[in-house]
């Protein structure tokens, strides 16, 4: 595993390379390395594309290089920047080489014979080379034609071909941001988006569809709906926001508020009563402490009803299924109701 | 398409002239240009004038012209590749000096780009200029143009919107990813606007106009084979506005039925069908096409019945239009060949295939048989429908009494009645064979006398055209040969030349080729099948049966439907299935 992160680390510098003019000293047995390395990696996205845990360390290793590389300069590289470019990794590279003016002459038409052999080179065209090179060309071609002969660009935001395909990116506009940092402020945006005050009712003066154009209150649910569909951003919204802040918006969004719980409830069992010191604590380090965990039910039982009851009627049962102790020290949702108090 | 259908089947004489399969190539070559360098060099010059007028295909009329012509360009764009790849660069340039010109005109036209392999044949031609050895500056600047050139048309055609790029980038999102999945939600998106144009009506506020779906279908053709733009096919295909006239681009009828045929496109039955309803030659076309595969291959019913079930013509022809238009192409094949047993024999797999298509159709709208064998009496297609599967063994010298009754009374009724004459209820007759064949085999099996219905019945289905005086005297022929095979049978044993009597020829006579009509060679490879005796003999009557190419062709034609109807009908006779294997294999080995 570690063989192959480093082989990613060390290929993507390849890849930064190929678009400078440091490839003027490549000379054609380079070139063809390259090339195999990125058929190699190919394959390993092949190979490994169903293999959550393998597939999830490389994605994160590519994710963290990449901030690492945004860092510097302000075009960043979009080399490789998540999983699925692996399995684009050689089109990318051969048309970096193929578009590098510094690329030494007798080095190009070497680079040339390898991408470009012929017919009759044994495979399918979705798996050579130089047929996946043509059949992007073909496409390319296909949204010129369509862009400029049939297809109409939409007055709807949400439907128009060339937002929605940028908006779609690799992972998306919003993981982009999340990705590229800083996280901190990420979520706290976030969170005052879905704070945003609710639009008026607007009337209902012409027929609603997928034609209408969106209104906040549909924005509000296409975030939420994002968010909640990630669930490492999501886990970090929960955990690195202020109390008061997320139950705000649990508040005001239910889905949010049912999924919190379900966190808090996860975090809770996370901690064990230390019998000597006479208080409960995590096992890791990451463990959320005691402390907290008072905090964020606190702001919950303060937030307004539906979500106060929501919250008390939860600890009860979580209580009850424990066994219903009264005793401190048996239950931690016996400990936080005892210090909750009988609540306002 | 009768002309076109009438010389193909006269070209491969398929009456009684040939036996066997035609070997090698098609009949109708693919029109080839010139391969000597004389015809490139004039070609060259005529696809030069034609690039140079088309520019980037920006006008409705270089569009449609562009689009007449890519496969045609694309092959010669293939003959120059072969050309050049045997030159060096410099070559190159002598033969063809304005190449340079006619490679970047053909880039510069998306449309050719757009279509199939053009620009993977024309990036080897580019890589064809490529001087390997530059001796001087022009060499060295030919070299950067080409390769200027080459990147043009691997990266040709930005969004040319700097925020775009700019965005895009910082989102790394790569051109390889982007442009797939632009496309993609580019098709989308025009879908969507031409279901909601087909369910809407005039109601829509974005509806299509129908110059648009037309613009549209003129500059799909080039990309039909595509597999992103398979939504859009098959949404252009069956979604029709209001107009009462085609809206569609003729010919982007023709691109989506080639590519359908040569399997470049797949779509679903209703697309099909809404093609076919649309375009009467995208039809007709699928027809020959089948026809044409028919004939070139060796007959034999599994084979058959792949290419019938290949062709999508069963399923769409549940839909009766299209079931008649075909039904009466086949009746067509069959005056045109004289009733050729190929043509009978598609004709019955391809009833089958198309019952079975039509009771899987979960349709509300059901049509009554009658919409399609309007030249038939209902209660006479209900009682042919019946499988003989379906019925118990028992039973079938019924059903046989039954439908023999129902044809004498059309054939012998001279008001013909409501329905067609004896031809149209013999046309009806044979699309179910699977009764005549039955009734063959039931007389061969039962020691009783044979019935006058069934005897009739097997006159009839080999010759429709006969008077009441001559379908008499065949039945009499026939019944005079079972008695005197049955009497064989009763026989402690027999020979071949017992059997050649029996079939009518007298024993005094030099033992000479057996010389019956297909009525009767029918019965004796009956007889040879269900005999327990005959089975040793077999091989020899077969030989004295057969003189000829054609009716040992005839005889493998029998056992291979014998073969094939057994399977279908589960019928357990292992003895009889053996010999008709063997016989069957020692046939084709002769020829």
């Amino acid at each position: 595993m570690e063989s192959l992160l480093q082989q990613l680390a060390r290929f993507s510098e390849v890849l930064a390379v190929s678009r400078t003019p440091h490839v003027s000293t490549w000379d054609p047995a380079t070139v063809r390395r390259a090339l195999q390395w990125a058929r190699y990696l190919r394959h390993v996205h092949r190979r490994f594309g169903r293999h959550a845990r393998i597939r999830t360390a490389l994605e994160r290793r590519l994710q963290s290089q990449w901030r690492q590389d945004s860092g510097s300069g302000p075009a960043p590289d979009p080399g490789l920047t998540n999983f699925q470019a692996l399995g684009r990794c050689d089109l990318v590279l051969a048309l970096r080489l193929l578009q590098n003016r510094a690329l030494r002459e007798a080095v190009w038409h070497a680079l040339l014979q390898q991408v470009f052999p012929g017919p009759g080179v044994p495979g399918a065209d979705e798996e050579t080379l130089q047929g996946r090179l043509a059949h992007l060309a073909r496409r390319r071609a296909a949204v010129h034609v369509l862009r400029l002969h049939g297809y109409q660009e939409s007055p709807v935001v949400q439907e128009d071909a060339l937002l929605k395909t940028q908006a779609e990116g690799p992972g998306g506009l919003l993981s982009g941001l999340w990705e590229r940092g800083p996280q901190d402020n990420f979520l706290k945006v976030l969170a005052a988006a879905l704070l945003l005050p609710p639009p008026s009712p607007r009337p209902q003066e012409e027929e609603t569809g997928p034609g209408t154009p969106n209104t906040p209150g549909e924005g509000h649910h296409e975030l939420l709906r994002w968010l909640l569909g990630k669930a490492d951003i999501l886990a970090a919204f929960c955990r690195r926001l202020p109390a008061g802040v997320v139950a705000a918006v649990a508040g005001r969004h239910p889905e949010l508020s049912r999924v919190y719980l379900g966190l808090l409830a996860d975090w809770g069992r996370h901690l064990h009563y230390d019998l000597q010191r006479g208080v409960w604590v995590g096992a890791e380090s990451q463990a959320v402490p005691w402390e907290e965990l008072y905090g964020r039910f606190q702001s919950l039982c303060q937030a307004p009803p539906p979500l106060k009851d929501e919250v008390r009627t939860a600890l009860e049962s979580w209580k009850a299924q424990d066994g219903d102790f009264e005793v401190p020290g048996l239950s931690i949702w016996t400990d936080l109701l005892l210090a909750l108090g009988t609540g306002t | 398409m009768g002309l076109a259908l009438k010389d193909l089947l006269r070209a491969h004489c398929l009456p009684q002239r040939l036996a066997g399969h035609c070997g090698g190539a098609s009949p109708f070559p693919f029109p080839e240009m010139a391969q000597d360098s004389v015809g490139l060099s004039s070609d060259y010059q005529f696809w030069m004038q034609k690039v140079s007028t088309w520019d980037q295909a920006s006008t409705v009329e270089t569009q449609q012209d562009t689009c007449l012509h890519l496969p045609r360009f694309q092959e010669f764009l293939r003959q120059m590749y072969e050309a050049l790849k045997e030159m060096d660069s410099n070559t190159v340039i002598e033969r063809f000096p304005t190449i340079g010109q006619l490679l970047a005109k053909t880039c510069r036209n998306p449309f050719i780009l757009a279509y199939d392999e053009s620009q993977k044949i024309l990036i080897w031609c580019l890589c064809c200029l490529i001087n390997k050895e530059p001796q001087n500056s022009g060499d060295s600047k030919l070299n950067s143009w080409t390769r200027g050139l080459l990147c043009h048309v691997l990266s040709a055609f930005r969004f040319d919107i700097r925020e775009v790029g700019l965005f895009t980038q910082g989102l790394g999102y790569a051109p390889a990813d982007y442009y797939p999945g632009l496309l993609k939600n580019m098709v989308l998106s025009l879908v969507s606007e031409l279901r909601e144009n087909h369910l809407n009506g005039f109601n829509t506020q974005r509806r299509m106009t129908p110059e648009r779906v037309r613009a549209l279908s003129r500059v799909c053709v080039p990309l039909i084979t595509l597999p992103d733009f398979e939504p859009l096919v098959e949404a252009l295909l069956t979604c029709h506005g209001c107009e009462p006239q085609e809206v569609l681009w003729p010919e982007f009828f023709d691109a989506v039925s080639e590519a359908f045929l040569l399997k470049k496109i797949s779509l679903p039955t209703s697309a099909v069908v809404c093609l076919w309803l649309r375009h009467l030659p995208s039809l007709e076309k699928a027809m020959l096409h089948l026809f044409e595969k028919l004939i070139s291959s060796e007959r034999n019913f599994l084979r058959i019945e792949r290419f019938v079930r290949d062709s999508s013509l069963p399923e769409a022809a549940c839909h009766p239009a299209i079931f008649r238009i075909v039904d009466e192409t086949f009746r067509y094949a069959l005056l045109e060949t004289d009733g050729a047993p190929e043509i009978l024999a598609t004709i019955q797999v391809f009833t089958r295939c198309f019952l079975e298509a039509l009771e899987k159709e979960n349709k509300q709208l059901k049509f009554a048989l009658r919409t399609y064998f309007p030249y038939a009496s209902p209660s006479l297609v209900t009682a042919l429908l019946q499988h003989p599967k379906d019925i118990p063994q028992g039973l079938w010298h019924q059903s046989l009494q039954h439908i023999s009754e129902m044809l004498r009374e059309i054939v012998e009724d001279q008001t013909h009645g409501s329905y067609g004459g004896p031809s149209d209820c013999w046309f009806a007759f044979i699309h179910f064979g699977g009764w005549a064949d039955v009734a063959a085999e039931q007389l061969l099996r039962s020691e009783a006398d044979p019935p006058e219905a069934v005897l009739w019945l097997l006159a009839f289905s080999y010759s429709p055209r006969d008077g009441s005086q001559q379908r008499a005297q065949t039945m009499e022929e026939v019944k005079a040969v079972l008695g005197r095979l049955l009497k064989l049978l009763r026989s402690p044993g027999f020979s071949a030349r017992d059997v050649q009597a029996a079939a009518g020829q007298s024993r005094e006579e030099a033992p000479r080729p057996l010389e019956c009509g297909p009525l009767i060679r029918r019965l004796l490879l009956n007889f040879l099948l269900w005999a327990p005796g005959a089975h040793a003999i077999a091989q020899e009557v077969i030989t004295l049966m057969a003189p000829t190419r054609e009716i040992t062709h005839e005889i493998t034609g029998f056992l291979d439907q014998t073969l094939y109807r057994w399977d279908h009908l589960c019928t357990t006779a292992p003895a009889s299935r053996k010999l008709a294997s063997e016989l069957l294999t020692e046939l084709r080995g002769q020829v």
